[in-house]
């Protein structure tokens, strides 16, 4: 077990998000079961206080989740010091078997938490308070994902080994991983990539046009996907200007000027309004969610891009 | 303007003790009233004034104030409601009283976050209308009766809500601080706007401005 | 959601609400801030501590090589010397001859190191050394240099222009005080005496072909593990330490050093976590009347929860930052007296060095995760509980 302070820090605050996050699980049970805003008993009353403790709840833990994952990922960085092998973050998110899952399900939490306040801003705003009942067996459901991010970090610094020998970005992000998933999406064809990349982009600018949301949120859902292979396997390349250098958090550091810190927020965003869309069904909301989503989306693509054009520039050739 | 419906109001002391405050009772006021709610402590007047502010809400019956059902809004909305259509001047003041007359009359205005100048047109809009305007920055502890009175009634005003409501204005003030008070009510309603006291002050009982006078016993209407 | 702007006045309002309570508030920002600093200063302490023996153990040889017998260093021959420059990738291999000498009546150890005047020597400072002193006619004169820690040890023991040391056979060996000298690291010249191979031989009694061990400096230093492992072939009698192995070593003590203190502050911190929230429980009836009032005139449940939210955070950051401040005012002006001890344990002669001064945001953002959300997260039951209140029964 690594015990840094750092480590110890999160685990604390962690142990906190447990004890309150059950206290809004039990109370969105209640909620959900018992909901109705049409009674006028002493249950309904209590519940709608209650329904405050559980959003105020959910408030604390995603304001802290933001800084505390870049807290995650600066500490990664620091472990990557003292693990043999290992030197940047991703040497320490493979240096276990739960890495990439404590990833995935971070950057998934952090969508889905997002989701539930914007569900709760729009509760609140009409006086029948109609998705009270959705919010909270939504939240109900969450919560599972949360506990399971949180087990998932427990046991991934649990077994964190400093002894142990790691690989690093270079051989994991490469044609030659020992991964087979990592290895398997370095045989797609960098032409196909881009098209698709472009294209998903061109496809979210029609299916605004046209008003189709649910298409638009696909779109989005793709575009993540989509956008973080290119990154690796091409974009990448660029910002780092070398045709080897694969990995998704060297990007992170000062040596590159902590661009990606910008990149994957402006992602974030883009396809978090993007993903919005389909749900919302308020006009006028989802106008301004479909263009937040379109100018985020489109600067992403615009840093990402001009890397490869200025090495171009710079060099005449492209890697 | 503002109609109780078949209100019964029940409070619950404990498992085995309920008290019921309001048996049934049917009100309307209209628009630009001045109504007296007549009646001993305890006898539930002060029961109606929290259910016309939404400040309670009924065991059953509506509350229907310009078309509109408050009885059953939810919280966060029967605030609303509140900051924006009701002026409450409370028995005892209840101000603040470490902070200035200024910052005392701004309470309401703060959850709405306005413009700065919109805030201060409003502030002296209403401390004028009260004369305290030259005392704004004194602290209200360091006021007189009357002083402190008139600042109570203008952080009733700010919003320049269109229902007034006094619970018991004049319960602690002397005959003359008292006929000043009823003199502000003689203005106010001037302007237009529905003004419901709560009392038991005899001086209430026969003034000629009253529109409507209420009597209420043990819950019940007389 | 991001659109509003920030309502000033409500903050206005929250440090007012805060000044009205200034007894119980100052209890609870004095605590905090007492807690902030101690865990600041524990962190700033072990941070320079870390980054001061850094640039030391940068200093010090890439690969030392000790011939190992039962388990203790022994004297190793010379000879490994050429068969270990042999071996490709290996810039320079040194016999060092050197040790400790304890000096009874001061009660100190000496560091004695033996130098020779025409080897390249593996340290700046025992280069700058050899320019100003000739060894070989120290050698001649029966000399040595000393650092300025030892020069003050000898002295207050009346040692004045020389030092009988005592060899290992009982005899006598004196060796006149040639120069005094300061390095780079206070931490190493405080100690160290200064004399030519020969008489640090004589000294311990070590052979002629022997010396106490041999360092070896690699060209390549991502070349250090293989290097090692020739080293090995060649010797497997002996123990081979890198300059990476004290790295790791030094930062694997300073972290469980400093994880055992987080583990004692994490309890004082619970302490302190149902100490707020037991205060923030008990509400006066001024208090609630208060609320109550705020809400009959039109404050939502969200709006007073905000505004307790807000004193909260303004009281958290604010210990936060004067927990910090004072710790780098006591650690970097004054030396954390007391606390330092704790960490470079407790030796007369190396007590006197300077804390460099380490900026590093990290430690910063790690005592704000370790203070501010767990004061916070005191604060939200009770402040729903305030904000929940029936206005109508608390105005009557």
């Amino acid at each position: 077990m690594l015990l840094s302070p750092e480590v110890l820090a999160i685990l604390l605050l962690d142990i906190i998000f447990v004890v309150f996050s059950l206290v809004a699980f039990i109370l969105s049970v209640k909620i959900f079961l018992q909901w109705d805003i049409k009674a006028t008993t002493k249950l309904q009353y209590t519940l709608e206080k209650q329904s405050f403790l559980t959003a105020t709840i959910i408030k604390y833990i995603f304001a802290l989740k933001l800084p505390l994952f870049l807290f995650f990922i600066f500490t990664l960085d620091k472990i990557s010091g003292v693990l043999t092998g290992a030197m940047c973050a991703a040497g320490v998110v493979n240096a276990t078997n739960y890495g990439v899952y404590l990833f995935i399900l971070k950057i998934l939490n952090i969508y889905v938490f997002g989701f539930w306040l914007v569900l709760h801003y729009l509760d609140i705003k009409k006086e029948t308070l109609p998705y009270t009942k959705i919010k909270f067996g939504f939240f109900s459901v969450i919560f599972f994902l949360f506990i399971a991010e949180i087990i998932v970090e427990f046991l991934m610094f649990n077994s964190l080994n400093p002894n142990k020998m790691v690989s690093c970005c270079g051989t994991l992000y490469s044609s030659a991983s020992s991964s087979s998933y990592i290895s398997s999406i370095f045989e797609i064809n960098r032409s196909v990539l881009l098209i698709l990349f472009y294209g998903s982009f061109v496809g979210m600018i029609f299916s605004y046009l046209f008003s189709h949301k649910y298409i638009f949120s696909f779109l989005n859902l793709f575009f993540i996907i989509i956008s973080i292979i290119s990154l690796i396997i091409f974009f990448g390349t660029y910002i780092y200007e070398l045709p080897t250098h694969h990995c998704p958090f060297c990007f992170l550091q000062k040596d590159y000027y902590y661009i990606g810190y910008l990149l994957y927020i402006l992602l974030f965003l883009g396809t978090f309004y993007g993903l919005l869309v389909g749900f919302i069904s308020d006009n006028k909301q989802r106008d301004k969610k479909y263009i937040l989503s379109l100018i985020f989306n489109a600067a992403y693509i615009i840093v990402v891009s001009s890397y490869v054009v200025i090495y171009y520039m710079k060099n005449g050739v492209l890697l | 303007m503002i109609r109780l419906e078949n209100i019964i109001k029940k409070y619950t002391i404990n498992k085995n003790n309920t008290v019921t405050a309001l048996n049934n009772i049917n009100l309307e006021f209209k628009e630009g009233q001045l109504v007296v709610l007549k009646g001993s402590s305890g006898s539930g007047k002060s029961t109606i004034l929290s259910l016309i502010a939404a400040l309670s809400k009924p065991t059953s019956g509506q509350v229907i104030v310009d078309n509109k059902q408050i009885s059953k809004l939810p919280d966060n909305f029967a605030a609303l409601y509140r900051r924006d259509n009701i002026g409450f001047i409370f028995q005892k003041y209840n101000l603040i009283p470490t902070l200035s007359v200024q910052e005392n009359i701004l309470l309401p205005l703060v959850p709405s976050n306005l413009d700065e100048k919109e805030v201060e047109e409003k502030l002296n809009l209403v401390m004028d209308k009260f004369q305290i305007l030259h005392k704004k920055d004194a602290i209200v502890r360091n006021l007189s009766g009357g002083e402190q009175q008139r600042v109570a009634i203008a952080r009733a005003h700010v919003n320049n809500p269109k229902i007034i409501i006094a619970d018991e204005p004049t319960a602690n003030l002397d005959e003359k601080l008292s006929r000043d008070f009823i003199q502000i009510l003689k203005e106010l309603k001037e302007t237009n706007k529905t003004i419901i006291v709560a009392t038991h002050d005899p001086l209430f009982f026969n003034l000629d401005f009253v529109d409507q006078t209420v009597c209420i016993d043990r819950g019940n209407l007389q | 959601m991001l659109k509003n702007k920030i309502n000033l006045y409500l903050i206005t309002y929250a440090i007012n609400s805060i000044l009205r309570q200034k007894g119980k508030n100052s209890f609870i920002i004095v605590i905090f801030t007492l807690l902030t600093f101690l865990l600041s200063s524990i962190f700033f302490i072990t941070g320079s501590i870390k980054y001061e023996l850094d640039t030391t153990v940068d200093s010090l040889p890439q690969i030392i090589v000790q011939k190992i017998k039962a388990g203790k260093a022994y004297d190793i021959d010379i000879d490994a010397v050429d068969n270990i420059l042999e071996i490709s990738g290996v810039s320079d291999a040194m016999a060092r001859v050197w040790g400790y000498y304890y000096f009874v009546n001061g009660g100190v150890n000496f560091t004695v190191v033996g130098l020779d005047q025409y080897e390249n020597q593996y340290k700046k400072t025992f280069n700058s050394i050899i320019k100003k002193y000739d060894l070989t006619s120290l050698e001649q004169n029966s000399s040595m240099i000393v650092g300025t820690g030892v020069k003050d040890v000898m002295t207050k023991s009346y040692y004045d222009k020389y030092f009988n040391f005592i060899k290992p056979n009982g005899s006598f060996k004196r060796l006149y005080i040639g120069g005094v000298f300061h390095s780079d690291t206070e931490l190493e010249s405080n100690d160290m005496i200064i004399l030519s191979k020969d008489d640090a031989r004589d000294l311990f009694g070590i052979d002629e072909n022997m010396a106490t061990d041999i360092v070896v400096k690699v060209a390549n230093p991502k070349e250090i593990p293989t290097i090692v492992q020739k080293i090995k072939l060649l010797y497997p009698d002996t123990r081979i330490i890198t300059n990476e192995d004290l790295k790791v070593s030094y930062a694997n003590i300073f972290d469980y050093k400093s994880g055992v203190f987080l583990a004692i502050f994490i309890v004082a911190l619970f302490t302190f976590f149902m100490v707020i929230y037991d205060k923030s429980s008990g509400l006066s009836a001024q208090e609630k009347k208060e609320i109550g009032i705020l809400k009959a005139i039109g404050w939502t449940i969200d709006d007073v929860l905000k505004e307790k939210f807000y004193e909260s955070f303004i009281i958290s950051v604010l210990a936060y930052l004067f927990g910090i401040i004072l710790a780098f005012i006591f650690v970097y002006i004054f030396q954390a007296p007391l606390l330092e001890n704790i960490f470079i344990g407790y030796s007369k002669l190396k007590t006197t060095f300077e804390l460099p001064f380490v900026f590093d945001f990290q430690t910063l953002f790690l005592v704000f995760f370790l203070s501010v959300p767990i004061y916070i997260a005191a604060t939200i039951i009770p402040a729903w509980r305030i904000a929940t209140l029936e206005a109508d029964e608390v105005i009557r």
